[in-house]
Order: structure tokens, then sequence, then C-alpha cells
């Protein structure tokens, strides 16, 4: 049994999908409304149950563990939640897979005994996730001078990852306007009006350096990683800079304090959305040694949307765990999985508009 | 109503804002360093600009305050959004010695133009942009007078530091401790008239066809030839790059007082050349520049091509050596006479010839809408000093013109005059840079506005009365004994308005090679045909015969100004193919600050210019050591098509 927390989400039903599509046994729906969850279920093509779960109560997420051989877990804020699903899952005998958490889910889980036969895989998802995968295929075992990460586009924002946007700050996170280089956070000034190859249109780039890039440069022997959140306007960034700006340490504030910031940061994407239209792009740029050998140096994946493909790697993730492809202990997806493996899946996938290496 | 800060107490309250949030002491927040260098981020830019709302009660736009942002800036924006004036033309820029006389500074717009229209490769260049000018001296100590001038002009290199400015590889200046111009002098005394005439003839026309240029050299080149009977011609070649028209004035009668007197001591300056571009880094920081940046932008898309003039051959396959000229000279009595009539209407006598020479242009070309470039003296009010200043201040404006149909002379004029003054007030961003913009739009490397209307009539007013006529051993000077010669880059046709003595002269300067030159003629004396109507009285109620359409539709009757094909480019597109392509994708990125990552990425689209592709094959020169030269920049200015030409040339070279 499958068990995917958030199905009825934006990315949880994508995960849903992609499991029941790669069978065996069944799947098990969990979500806030059991209606919606069952709704679900009737479309997909494997046995599939639906079930209301409420993440904050330990018996119903001991529950809807129970008998499952892996959780995914698509349900946020992701930065709340952190470990709670994975002690629960670990504690049912399943192995688990989440959508997000990155390293402070990833230490606070690795923090206590952890069941040495289980796997957990955190931030399985666009980014962080496929972000700090994708690039590999680039270095490829030539150390680079430079690997530039672009991510973004025009998607508009869901409630709650509008609250995950808010949350990706502090140090566990990344080092706003900064650019790795030898080994140290430096400042990056952010672009304005930029022209990048695969954006439809000119794009305001934001440094933004997270803990993902620091361990790509160290992955890839790049001397140097630009990573870059890219927005068609600067309304995503204003309205983000103006919540943190209000609420200082957002980690500690209570959900009903983020919700009028939430609104604030869907609205603006919304108004890039009817801008330009919905476009979600992943750019990868390295620049080898002089002399190196050969290879491909940019990476370029386009979708319309994010949300749904971060079901599709949250569904990849899962799968390898499934078949054994992932050793026991907690991961994070971007070292986790196999790159080529991914960029395979994601070629045949509908979502994926293009992948291209070149 | 918001209370003005005080500009002392402001930067200091800003700087105090700045350590508070960064976590650093007050006098450590350098003015020019960014919010960002300094360790803000954009959370602190929004906490920033909370913080003098509070304490200032100024409101900031968020997206006014960028994590780019320097203290200076601050200040500035501050200062201006307290104020009620957004348009406030009084400037926070100051015009003092810089502490290095020698240190290097930019080239100011049109001297960018000016340089790169010296590099073989831009349509319509020359190898020097300079005007020549020679005029006859009677009663010349011929004994005397080499010695004296030659005194002259190393007092003057002293007094007028331009004239020690050399123009760096790169597109920068300096001015040399020590790089006067030196005097060269032809004693021609003792020759036939026969022999001295040729002599002449030779001296004008290698100053003709080979202009002083600032980038080996200085900048003036004088000469002095001395005649039989006690006469002389005194030769000056000023550089475009170096010099401004009033600059030529100013420099003329300064050579001239410290030549007719050994104990002259001209008024000291207390700024030069260089401490005015210097001052002026900071324009594009105040918003003064950005309102009018935005008056000109705004503009953009609505404003019309130039005249469609019938072309005998592409600008882009002609190599002129110098401009062709028509001329003509107002006496005395027809000049003031036209200056009375044009005062009686409130119209300048530069607008009245702006709007006879706009006229004569609309019958030309067929249409009554198009684009000109007025020249303008364009030095901003900074320092009480700099009207007595030698540099190159001056700079382009372009303005529209539509002649409307049925209207009298004296209504296009008074229009002509009205618009002009509307355009002029938004002179902090000067032709040459909305000329690029506009460029950038359309898609063309073409000149946008090579026809141009110059006019320093009142100038000698202006300069404090006419220049000497005296000039102690060079004895009388004979101005309107004179011979003079231009080439402007990019320019296809000019209009020169100015004054000798008592009398006013126009000359059309062209491109010989463009023009059918009987048109030329007929359109000349057309324009001093609608100057003599002025002059007498009956040009001004009259409705001028003028085309019927605004712009002109497209017809295929042969090339025209403004209305010719575009190089076409090969498309690339991908990743840069190889390590050469790559190196070219960073110099690139080095000059363009944006990331360049595509080899078919344009080098004029990614927000490049003229002067800054000339840097960039300089720089690529010392990357790769191949020179790709300008026009082959230009012919494909993307990743490939310049690594395609570096290739090439490497290959050719072996």
């Amino acid at each position: 049994m499958i068990g995917v927390l958030g199905a009825t989400g934006a990315v949880g039903r994508t995960a849903a999908e992609r499991l029941a599509a790669f069978g065996p046994g069944g799947l098990r729906l969990g979500g806030r409304d059991a209606a919606r969850a069952a709704d679900l279920a009737r479309t997909l093509p494997a046995p599939a149950e639906a079930v209301r779960v409420d993440l904050t109560d330990p018996d119903d997420l001991a529950r809807f563990c129970a008998g499952c051989t892996i959780v995914v877990n698509c349900a946020g804020p992701t930065y709340r939640v952190l470990d709670t699903v994975a002690r629960a899952a670990f504690a049912a005998g399943a192995d688990y897979v989440d959508i997000g958490g990155e390293l402070a889910a990833k230490d606070a889980l690795s923090g206590s005994a952890v069941p040495g036969e289980r796997t957990a895989v955190f931030s399985a998802g666009v980014m962080p996730g496929l972000s700090g995968l994708l690039p590999r295929l680039l270095a490829n075992g030539r150390p680079l001078r430079r690997l530039d990460v672009y991510v973004g586009g025009a998607a508009v924002f869901t409630p709650l990852s509008a609250v995950d946007a808010l949350l990706t700050r502090g140090p566990r996170f990344g080092v706003p306007m900064a650019a790795w280089r030898e080994g140290a956070a430096t400042p990056l000034a952010p672009l304005h009006g930029v022209r990048l190859p695969g954006f439809p249109v000119p794009v305001h780039a934001w440094p933004y350096l997270t803990t993902e890039a620091q361990a790509l440069a160290a992955a890839c022997g790049a001397d140097e990683v630009r990573c870059y959140n890219v927005f068609v306007s600067g309304r995503i960034p204003e309205a983000l800079s103006g919540a943190w700006a209000d609420v200082p340490d957002v980690h500690a504030a209570p959900l009903e304090t983020l919700r009028p910031y939430a609104t604030q940061v869907v609205d603006a994407s919304r108004l890039d959305n009817a801008d330009v239209g919905a476009f979600y792009v992943m750019l990868f740029t390295a620049r080898p040694h002089r002399g190196a050998p050969a290879g491909p140096t940019r990476m370029l994946l386009t979708a319309e949307d994010s949300y749904a493909l971060s079901g599709v790697v949250t569904a990849l993730a899962a799968r390898a765990v499934l078949a054994g492809r992932i050793p026991p202990g907690v991961h994070l997806a971007a070292e986790a999985l196999d790159p080529d493996e991914a960029a395979t899946a994601l070629r045949g996938d509908p979502l994926v508009t293009e992948l291209a290496l070149s | 109503m918001t209370t003005a800060p005080q500009s002392v107490n402001l930067k200091e309250e800003l700087a105090a804002i700045w350590a508070e949030l960064l976590a650093l002491s007050p006098d450590a927040v350098p003015g020019d360093v960014s919010f960002l260098r300094l360790g803000g981020d954009s959370v602190l830019t929004v906490r920033m600009s909370a913080l003098v709302r509070r304490r200032l009660n100024v409101v900031l736009a968020l997206s006014d305050v960028r994590v780019e942002i320097t203290l200076n800036q601050l200040a500035d924006l501050v200062r201006r959004r307290a104020s009620d004036e957004p348009m406030a033309r009084t400037l926070p820029l100051q015009v003092t010695r810089r502490p290095d006389p020698y240190a290097e500074f930019p080239l100011l717009p049109l001297q960018q133009g000016y340089f790169v229209g010296q590099q073989d490769g831009w349509e319509l260049s020359y190898d020097s942009a300079h005007y020549y000018l020679d005029y006859a001296l009677r009663g010349v100590d011929g004994d005397e007078a080499a010695d004296a001038l030659s005194d002259a002009i190393e007092r003057l290199a002293v007094h007028q530091p331009a004239l020690r400015v050399r123009v760096t590889p790169e597109g920068r200046q300096r001015i040399l401790a020590d790089g006067a111009p030196r005097l060269t002098v032809y004693d021609l005394r003792a020759s036939s008239p026969e022999d001295a005439a040729a002599a002449l003839a030779g001296v004008r026309h290698e100053m003709s066809v080979r202009g002083p240029d600032p980038t080996g050299g200085p900048g003036l080149d004088v000469r002095l030839t001395l005649l039989p009977g006690g006469e002389g011609r005194l030769h000056l070649g000023f550089s475009l790059l170096t010099f401004d028209g009033w600059s030529s004035g100013v420099l003329s009668r300064d050579l001239l007082a410290y030549a007719a007197d050994w104990n002259a001591v001209l008024p000291p300056l207390e700024v030069d050349f260089g401490d005015y571009v210097t001052a002026l880094a900071g324009l594009p920081e105040t918003e003064a520049w950005r309102a009018d940046r935005d008056w000109w932008f705004s503009r953009l898309d609505d404003l019309p091509l130039p005249p469609a003039l019938p072309l005998a051959a592409d600008p882009k396959d002609v190599r002129p050596v110098t401009m062709g000229n028509r001329e003509h000279r107002w006496s005395a009595e027809r000049w003031s006479a036209l200056r009375r009539e044009c005062a009686r209407r409130e119209v300048t006598p530069s607008t009245a010839m702006f709007t006879a020479f706009a006229i004569v242009l609309a019958r030309w070309s067929g249409h009554r809408r198009m684009l000109l470039t007025s020249l303008q003296l364009n030095r901003l009010p900074l320092h009480p000093d700099l009207h007595r200043v030698v540099g190159a201040f001056a700079s382009t404006m372009l303005l529209p013109v539509e002649l409307a149909h049925g209207a009298t002379f004296a209504e296009l004029a008074a229009a002509a005059q009205r618009t002009s003054g509307e355009h002029a007030a938004h002179n902090l961003v000067t032709g040459v840079e909305v000329g690029r913009e506009l460029a950038r739009r359309r898609g063309t490397w073409r000149p946008v506005g090579p026809v141009v209307f110059q006019s320093v009539l009142g100038v000698d007013a202006a300069m404090g009365g006419r220049p000497p006529e005296e000039a102690g051993p060079l004895g009388r000077i004979i101005a309107g004994d004179y011979f003079h010669q231009l080439r402007t880059p990019q320019v296809a046709l000019e209009v020169r308005c100015f004054e000798i003595g008592d009398e006013a002269v126009a000359v059309f300067s062209l491109v010989d090679e463009l023009f059918d030159a009987t048109a030329v003629t007929a359109a000349f004396t057309e324009f001093v045909a609608v100057v003599d109507g002025l002059a007498d009285g009956s040009g001004w109620d009259l409705v001028p015969r003028l085309p019927e359409p605004a712009d002109l539709p497209a017809q295929e009757d042969g090339p025209r100004l403004g209305r010719l094909p575009e190089a076409a480019s090969e498309r690339y597109s991908g990743p840069p193919a190889d390590e050469l392509e790559q190196t070219v994708a960073e110099v690139f990125e080095e000059l363009l600050e944006v990331p360049v990552l595509d080899r078919g990425a344009d080098f004029f689209a990614l927000g490049g210019d003229s002067l800054l592709a000339v840097r960039t094959v300089v720089r690529l020169a010392k990357e790769i050591g191949v020179t790709v030269p300008v026009r082959e920049f230009l012919a494909d200015p993307t990743v490939a098509g310049v690594a395609h030409a570096a290739r090439t040339r490497t290959e050719d070279s072996r």
C-alpha cells in the first residue's frame, strides 16, 4: 500500500496519478476533505481508498500510516510539518518521501534514532529537488568554473505554497542576494529585465543561495554557483520582502499571522500570470574549466506549472525507494536520486513540455 | 505636505538608518557603495524605507529603493520626494577640482558618438571627426609671429587643460601633464604667388582630410602660413572629440589674446572639462535625469523617421573622405533685417532658419513629418566658470517636426519654437542616448538622426562681443576671408548657421556621394530664397507649399534616407558551442553586466551600445589575441557571429 498525504492538493493529485499508473498494490489517499479524496480515487487506474486525515492529530497519522510500505507526503506547509509525518511513517514500518522539508526536516529526523532499515527522502519536489538534481548531468565528472541555476516563471501560487514561500527564510534555507564563490557566500546583485534562454519574456532574477545550491557546488566541484529565483515582475519579491520586514521571525509566527501576507503573494502571482500567461522554466548552465572534455553545457526544462511537476518528482522518488534504489537512511532527493533516470522519466512525462540538454 | 529634510543632516540621518540596519558604525557607511555590498538585502530595503518614512516623513516607492542603491542615490531620492517639485532642475551635482587632475574620466555621449564614428565600420565614419578653419591675417610681423603664437599655444595649454586631453583606445579620456599642441610654420614669404597659392592649397587639403586625433596626439592642430607682403593665414584643426563649437570660439579668443600680448593674463579657471564630466557621472542617479529619460522613452515609439531624401547610394556603401559644401552669406544689412523681423514675431533667428530648413526638407523628401537632430551647446550651468572652459560639452537633441498644412511660415516657426523649447527642457538625457534606445527599439544600426541642424547665431553676443580683430605680431584678423571644412560622423546632411562679424552664413555640409548634386543645389537655393523672404518681411505670412502626406508612403523609387534595408545576420541559438564562443560570451557579460548564455545573444539587444562595442573589441583582443574589426562586429553582433569573425581573422593570419 502506498499512502499519499495531501492527495487532493495541487501536487498530491499528480503524485497519486503517477503512482497509480506505476502499480503494484493499492493507494491510500489522505486529505482534509474525504469526499474530494474519494472523487480522486475513482479516477485512478489502481485500487485506491480515500481517508480523511488531520496532520496535526497523531492518532489520525498513525492510522493512515498503518499498513503502508511507503508514505508520500505532499501536504504542507512542509516547513511546519518537518519530521512529524516521517516519524509516524517510520513508527508504522513504512518508508517516507516528502515533497519538501529541506535540511530542517532532514536534521530533525536524523537527530533522533532512525530505524536502521528505513529510508526517508526529503525535498522531492521541483525546487528544492530537481533544481539540485538535474545540474549534476552537466558536471558529469567535469569540474566546473561556474554553474548557474535560473528557476521560475509565472505560475499562480496556491495559498499553501505561498506560506511555504514565506517560510523559506533563514540560514537553514539559504542566503539572499548571494552567490557561492570558492567556498563562501559572496554578494550577488539581482538582474532586472534580462533575457534568458527558454524564458519567453524578459525577467527579473533574484539571487537566492539555497543550502541545496551550496551542496550542489561541492557535488559538482563548481568554483562558483549562482542560483536565481526568476519572476516576471517585482511583485512577488516585493510581497515576500514586505512580509519578512513586518514579521522578522516567520518560523515562530502563527499561521494566522502569515495568512494575509500569503494572500498578497498569491495576488502578486495572479497579476504576473495575467500579464504573461503560465510558464515554468528551469535553466541550468555550466562553464567547464578550459580544456575539459566537451559535453552539454545547458539544460532546459520547460513546463506549464511547477506544482504538477513537483508531483511527478515526488512519485519518481517514491518509485526509487520502493525499487530499493535508495539506501536506508535520511536523504535529500537531489543527492539520492539518479539524475539520468530522473531526466529520462521526465522526458516521457506529458507534463514536461521540453527537457533538453545542449 | 511633508517637511523637506535639511540636506546637510539628511545624509547623516540616512547613514544612521543604514548603520542601524547593517550593524555598522555610521561613519563606516560610504556614499557610493551599494546597500547590497554593505550587506543589505531586499528585506532590509523594506525596513529602510519604513525607517525613512518614520524618521524623515518621506514616503518612498518600493520599486525605487532597490538593493543596489547607494547612500548618495538614496539621499537624492529622499530629497526629491520631500520637495514638492519632482521636476526641479536644480541638480544635486557639484563641479569641483578633482584630487588627481590626470585621472581618467569617461567620454560624454556625443564624444562617444564621435569616438566610435572614428572607428572604421560605422556607417558614415571618417578617420577623424574634425573641423578645419583657416582665416587671413594682414600686417603680420613675420619675424615675431611664429614665436608669439608658439608661446601663446603653450600658455593656452596651461590655462585650458583640454588642449592636453587624450582619448584612450577603450574610449575614456584623460589630461596629460605635458601634451600641448605644437605649432607648424610654413614660411612662404619668399615664394612666388603661384608657389604660395599651391602650398596653401596643399596645407588646406592635408588638414581637411586628416584631422587632429586625440587618440594619438593633441586634439588641436595649429599652423601658421607666412605669405609675402606681410600677409598670412592661421590654420586651425579642431577634433570634435575634444572641442565643441562654443569651445572653438573660446579657444580662438584666448589664443589671440595670448598671441597679442606676451604679458596677457586671463582670469583663472577653477575647474576644467574633466571636473565637469566627473561631476556629471552622478547625473543618471538623479531623479531629474530619470524624469527626462522617462519623458523621452515614453515618446520613442511615436517619433517619426528622418526625412526620406532620395539617395544616390546606400550610406553603408560609401567611404566619404570630406563633406561637400553649399554656402551662402547674408550681408550685414540683410542679416540685421532678418533679426529685426524675427524679433518682431518673437521667433529666434535660429528657429527661423530651422523652420526654413524643415520646409525645404519636406519638399525634397515628399512628406511633412520627420525627425531631425539639433546640435545643442548643452553646458549644464553647474559652475560659474564653465562658459569659459574649453571642452567637448556639446550634445545632440532629437527633434521631431510636423509641418501643418495651411499654416503660414510665422505659424510654423512659432510651433517649431514651442516644440524645440519643450524638448530642450529635457536636455539631461542627450539625443545620443535617446537615439541609441530608439535604434535598439527599431532594430536598426544605422544612424537614426542623420540630418542635423546646428545654429550658433547669437553666440558672439553671448561670449561678450566679437572676437578680437588685432593680435599683436599676428597682425589684423580678417575673419571674413576664411576657408573651412567639416567632417561629422554619422551625418548625411547638416546645416550650420553662424556669424562672421556683422554677416551671417548658412552652410549645407553633406556627404556628396549620397545625393544627387543638382537636387542639393536646388534645395539650398530654395533654402536661401525662403530666408531672404523672411529678411524682407514678405515670407512670414505666406503659406509654404508642402507635400500632402505626413509620412512617406512605401514606394519603389529607389533608396531613400531612413528607409534602407537592414543587414540580416545569421540566426544562431543554443549554448556557446566552444571555448572561443564561451570567451566571447564572458567578455560580453563582463561589459554588459548581464548573463550571456546563448550563442545567438545579440550584443545590442542585451543593452550594449557603440562605445561598449568598441571596448568589447579591445577587451576581446586582450583575451584572445585577435582584434575583430568593428565593421565585422557590427555585421553580426551575436556571440557566435563575433567568435566567427575572430576565428576567420586567426585563420587568415596563419
